[in-house]
């Protein structure tokens, strides 16, 4: 209906297209500042892509770390680099499934374990671009990365961000050197991702000094040998109403207050060295200070842990790839075939350059958005890290599995660690939030946020109301005859180094970026809030938007690599310029997909074929050697 | 001339030609050339062509029988006349009537003449006579009556009869004994199109018959996303739990037999029947049921047929009426679970105002027709409600509130009980035949009556003395003089208790 008032009314507005044009304009203008007015303050960098906006003072420049913390870092890191190449057997680990005491020793005196608690306490105190650093290191090793990724990314990061001082004092030191190990427990059998329906129980015991803990906890890292947890329980509360009301509070406990049994360590597939296992809390008391937080409070504080401790895996990912491709490039340059060595042979050239893209824009997300972090106050960069945490757990099997076909059959033996970092990584895109998961949370994020702000818009469309319907009009026209889009990243005064700008790579994002956002548009008009349930629109939609902040770091850190003349920076250039054209197609080809109507739409398709075989749950077709008479 | 006469005149020719014991030379009848014998149609100077026979035929040759004997005698005796082959079925089927007679019979038609006389009205009698030895459904016997035409004899020879309709009686024997085979569903094989080919040729009626078949019937095969096996168990337990999953459309549901069928006999020596009970019940069904509200009573209900092919069964129900709405309860979401932005991985809803577009609605506009639980369904041995009632108990291991809820057994029952007042334990298989026929009316008259019900169900005449209420878990059998009140009191609702004393009726929306 609306549509067709649309057509009709573009018709009548072509004959006096300038006069509406330059309404049109001057509208959008006064809106577009404004939106810019009320989003300054918060840093949203990627929620800002849903309205079509580049907010480019969040990414460009590329963020830095002072010249004492490098410093700092770069005696971290050797250190810690000799450790990972001479005293750890990955080989070992894997086989026995533990990693043995003087490896972890070793880790502990390196000061692992407590790379993030600040220094008062005993730990490293190093922001969150430093993590991500030792992270490419500590990658090296599935296993140990998920043990220590368990123990301070999630395990005591409650005690740190949303403890206490009396209970940072009292658990960080011990936690900073490794002497106890920490554990975070929120999964539970009946709720995988679905942590709303947490079962266990947390009662106030009748003096009101503690809390009697009770239930089963799934699939926890480090289960076994947990000092301490943060265990997310179900605890009743009394809201302003007066009305009581089952809430989930986060607890500090210690195995030393009895009660709690592990289970039996899970047997993986990958990281098998680390441990996993189910944890059963009987009667535990804990006592009433040991919540962090609020009661009921502890709903915000898992996912301030979950959402803000993903970044990492993007530079882990990409330090694995970087000593992949330095193994397989000897081996592909050695190995002779066909009176030629493997490296002459484009298809294996394909490979290497997959992972170097793969590896580069892994590095630049994880490293863009750790510095985004690191800056004052606490910014929201969840959606962000999850864009890295999907985009580096993807790319990171893609790239395993290219490196490992490079050796062909021998890549496939035990001989060579290829099929043990094949293994390990595939828990990255299930651990932490599966990726599906998080392909929602980012498109729905961000639909949320775009659609508070468009309601009144497209509101206003579906009357009808004809200025509404004119400013968009215009702005179309504007659009189809200046046909450019300038978000201010190239040309005079562009953030985007020029050297970047010839090949129009970095208009291509911009062309991208404002096409995002008249879809994300009319995906609203489209669907509104029941856009919940399209599941298929969601993924694509988080598709898009992972690719555009790929872009986005990719150009951010190319520009100041030229700029200060980094080594090697012109392969920097070639790398940004294949990567910003591939996922510029890519998003065209998606965002075509989710126009409507749109024939490279197959999603109607793709959910009957899984209707008809779900409703069966078998196979449906016929064998084809069937017959019927 | 009508066809019996000519048909005795071929015999006759026929006769003459035994008699004399040697070839017939050509006959020539006035009436044309689809009207002479069979063999003599050529005039390529050939004497009586043998008549080939397939390999079908030779195969079995069973040793010289009585029925042989008779037949041969008979056609002998009976020279002049039709040969009615119908009899020869019923003499060679006095004592069973099995597939081995029914090949007995046709070999003996095949052997005792050369010429095979009598060839299509045998075929037509052996069609008929099929279902009565349960070879109806044998591609093997159709074959073998196949065989029965003489071969290579109606192919048409020459463009002219291959224009007109050559041995019109025998091709439309041929596509009859097709047809009765497509009736069946029984597919021919290439057998049966060598066969056809040798008989009437390559473009004749039957083959085309024979086409069509192969055309539509691959096509149709598995039309039927749900087939019913022919051959249908006979343990009634298989049975019971064969159509059980059949009706519950679920395949997580779960079947419990609660009672193997068993006979006892007594210390008085009286042999008391354990029916069978066979369940079913998924878990979204036990988890409503769990939710179900104590106050309100549950009904079993039944038997409702299903049909099997020709079998009928027949299951009974739990169910609940529809809860009213003012009972229900909004199950209230708690916007920190699973509101925006402050969802745990991913927001469940979005806090928007905006719904969707009328362009991307894709849903049909239903009107939603407000129907009770159903909790359960079962099938038992015996109709009464003593065997119901060990099924409740059975369903109460799982649902123990079930024991808190009044049961109230609705048991549909034929008009005699009405009438007399025992007959407690009749088997469903009678309460159908009287059921069907005593509800007919009352049905026609109730939908006129209450057309705007929004609930159509079939009425019942409720026996006066079969009404019970399982109060509590005890069950009590409410007879019509015992006061009503008492046993009533649980129910909420007077029209309940109506109900209950009244032919069940529909109720309004």
């Amino acid at each position: 209906m609306n549509l067709n008032k649309l057509i009709v009314l573009s018709r009548s507005v072509k004959l006096g297209r300038n006069v509406f044009a330059a309404r049109g304009t001057c509208l959008h203008h006064f809106q577009s500042r404004r939106f810019i007015r009320s989003s300054a303050s918060s840093l949203a960098y990627a929620k800002d892509l849903f309205l079509g906006k580049v907010n480019k003072a969040e990414v460009f420049p590329y963020p830095e770390i002072s010249k004492e913390e490098l410093e700092e870092i770069n005696q971290l890191v050797q250190p810690v680099e000799k450790f990972f190449n001479e005293d750890v057997d990955s080989v070992k680990i894997d086989h026995e499934a533990v990693i043995p005491p003087e490896t972890l020793n070793g880790l502990k005196e390196l000061g692992l374990f407590g790379i993030q608690i600040p220094e008062e306490y005993g730990g490293l105190g190093l922001s969150n671009t430093m993590y991500a650093r030792l992270g490419e290191i500590t990658s090296l090793d599935g296993a140990i990365a998920v043990t220590l990724a368990a123990h301070q990314a999630i395990g005591l990061k409650g005690i740190l961000i949303a403890g206490n001082d009396a209970q940072k004092a009292k658990y960080l030191p011990k936690l900073a050197t490794g002497e106890h190990i920490a554990a975070f427990c929120l999964t539970e059998p009946g709720s995988g991702s679905d942590a709303a329906s947490i079962q266990t129980r947390a009662t106030l015991t009748e003096d009101g000094k503690h809390f009697l803990l009770n239930g089963t906890k799934f699939w926890i890292s480090n289960g076994g040998w947990a000092d301490i947890m943060t265990v997310f329980a179900r605890s009743e509360v009394v809201d302003k109403d007066g009305q009581k009301k089952d809430k989930i509070t986060a607890f500090i406990v210690e195995r030393a207050f009895g009660g709690i049994t592990s289970g039996k360590p899970e047997d993986k597939l990958g990281i098998r060295g680390s441990n996993t296992c189910e944890i059963t809390f009987e009667d535990t008391k804990v006592p009433i200070e040991n919540v962090i937080g609020e009661v009921g409070g502890g709903f915000k504080v898992a996912m301030n842990i979950l959402n803000n401790g993903r970044f990492s895996m993007g530079s882990a990912g990409a330090g694995m790839i970087k000593r992949l491709i330095e193994l397989t490039s000897e081996y592909a340059c050695t190995r002779k075939q066909f009176s030629r060595s493997l490296s002459e042979f484009g298809m294996i050239q394909d490979k290497f350059a997959t992972m170097t893209l793969n590896a580069f824009v892994m590095e630049s997300m994880a490293y863009l958005t750790a510095g985004m972090m690191d800056r004052p106050g606490v910014p929201d960069c969840s959606l962000e890290a999850a864009m890295v945490k999907v985009f580096s757990s993807e790319g990171s099997w893609i790239c395993v599995s290219e490196a490992l076909q490079v050796l062909g059959g021998l890549g496939f033996t035990k001989n060579y660690p290829y099929e043990r970092y094949l293994r390990d990584c595939r828990i990255l895109q299930i651990f932490e939030g599966t990726n599906e998961i998080l392909r929602m949370y980012i498109a729905l994020t961000g639909m949320q946020y775009a659609g508070k702000i468009l309601t009144g818009k497209i509101k206003e469309m579906k009357k009808g109301n004809v200025g509404v319907v004119f400013e968009i009009l215009g702005k179309k026209l504007k659009d189809s005859v200046v046909r450019t889009v300038d978000f201010g990243l190239t040309g005079k005064d562009g953030v985007v180094h020029p050297s970047l700008t010839v090949k129009n790579h970095a208009k291509m994002f911009e062309q991208n970026a404002a096409h995002f956002g008249s879809t994300v548009e009319s995906l609203l008009y489209r669907y509104g809030k029941t856009i919940v349930e399209e599941q298929l629109v969601l993924k694509k939609v988080a598709d898009v938007l992972i690719n555009l902040y790929a872009m986005t770091a990719v150009l951010s850190r190319t520009s100041r690599s030229i700029s200060i003349g980094l080594r090697n920076h012109d392969h920097e250039v070639l790398l940004t310029n294949t990567f910003c054209k591939d996922a510029h197609f890519k998003n065209n080809f998606l965002l075509t997909q989710l126009q409507k109507n749109s024939p490279e739409n197959n999603d109607a398709n793709i959910k009957k074929i899984a209707q008809e075989v779900l409703a069966k749950r078998a196979y449906v077709c016929s064998h084809p050697l069937d017959r019927t008479f | 001339m009508n066809a019996p006469r000519q048909l005795l005149r071929i015999q006759c020719i026929g006769c003459i030609a035994r008699i004399l014991g040697k070839p017939v030379q050509r006959v020539i009848l006035p009436t044309g050339a689809h009207l002479q014998t069979p063999g003599s149609q050529h005039n390529y100077g050939q004497l009586l062509r043998p008549f080939h026979c397939s390999a079908v035929c030779s195969t079995s040759r069973p040793s010289r029988t009585q029925l042989e004997k008779t037949v041969e005698d008979e056609t002998l005796n009976k020279d002049k006349s039709l040969v009615t082959h119908d009899d020869l079925f019923e003499r060679a089927a006095r004592d069973s009537k099995t597939k081995a007679d029914f090949n007995r019979v046709v070999d003996v038609f095949s052997k005792k003449d050369i010429r095979r006389r009598g060839h299509v009205e045998f075929i037509y009698a052996a069609l008929k006579k099929m279902p009565e030895f349960g070879v109806e459904r044998d591609i093997t016997v159709y074959n073998k009556l196949l065989d029965v035409f003489p071969k290579e004899v109606f192919m048409p020879r020459n463009f002219i009869q291959r224009m007109f309709n050559h041995y019109p009686r025998q091709q439309e024997c041929g596509v009859q004994l097709l047809e009765q085979m497509e009736n069946y569903g029984i597919m021919p094989n290439v057998e049966t199109k060598v066969l056809l080919a040798q008989i009437f040729g390559e473009k004749s009626h039957p083959m085309r018959k024979y086409q069509r078949i192969m055309y539509w019937f691959p096509k149709f095969k598995h039309a039927n996303p749900f087939p019913v096996p022919h051959v249908l168990p006979s343990d009634p337990v298989e049975l019971a739990r064969f159509s059980l999953t059949r009706i519950a459309d679920d395949l997580d549901a779960k079947i419990t037999i609660y009672q193997y069928p068993s006979t006892d006999i007594t210390e008085t020596g009286e042999e008391v029947m354990r029916p069978h009970i066979v369940g079913i019940q998924s878990p979204n069904q036990r988890s409503l049921l769990a939710k179900h509200n104590p106050c309100r009573p549950v009904f079993v209900e039944g038997p409702f047929p299903l049909w099997l092919r020709k079998t009928c069964v027949h299951y009974y129900l739990l169910r609940a009426d529809p809860v009213p709405s003012e009972e229900k309860v909004e199950e209230e979401f708690d916007p920190e679970m699973m509101g925006p932005e402050q969802s745990l991985f991913y927001p469940q809803r979005l806090d928007l105002d905006l719904e969707r577009d009328m362009g991307d609605d894709f849903r049909f506009d239903v009107d939603d027709v407000e129907e009770g639980p159903v909790y359960a369904m079962c099938m038992a041995g015996q109709a009464d409600q003593v065997t119901l009632s060990q099924w409740i108990s059975g369903l109460q291991e799982t649902c123990p509130i079930l024991g808190q809820i009044p049961t109230v057994f609705r048991l549909d029952s034929g008009p005699r009980e009405l009438q007399t007042t025992s007959d407690a334990q009749q088997t469903p298989e009678q309460e159908v035949e009287t059921d069907q026929i005593t509800e007919e009316e009352p049905l026609h008259s109730q939908r006129v009556k209450q057309g705007s019900a929004s609930v159509l169900r079939r009425p019942r005449v409720y026996p006066r003395n079969q009404e019970c209420l399982d109060v509590q878990g005890l069950s009590m059998i409410v007879y019509q003089d015992a006061p009503p009140q008492c046993e009533l009191s649980p129910l909420p609702h007077s029209s309940s208790t109506a109900a209950l004393h009244k032919p069940y009726t529909p109720t309004t929306g």
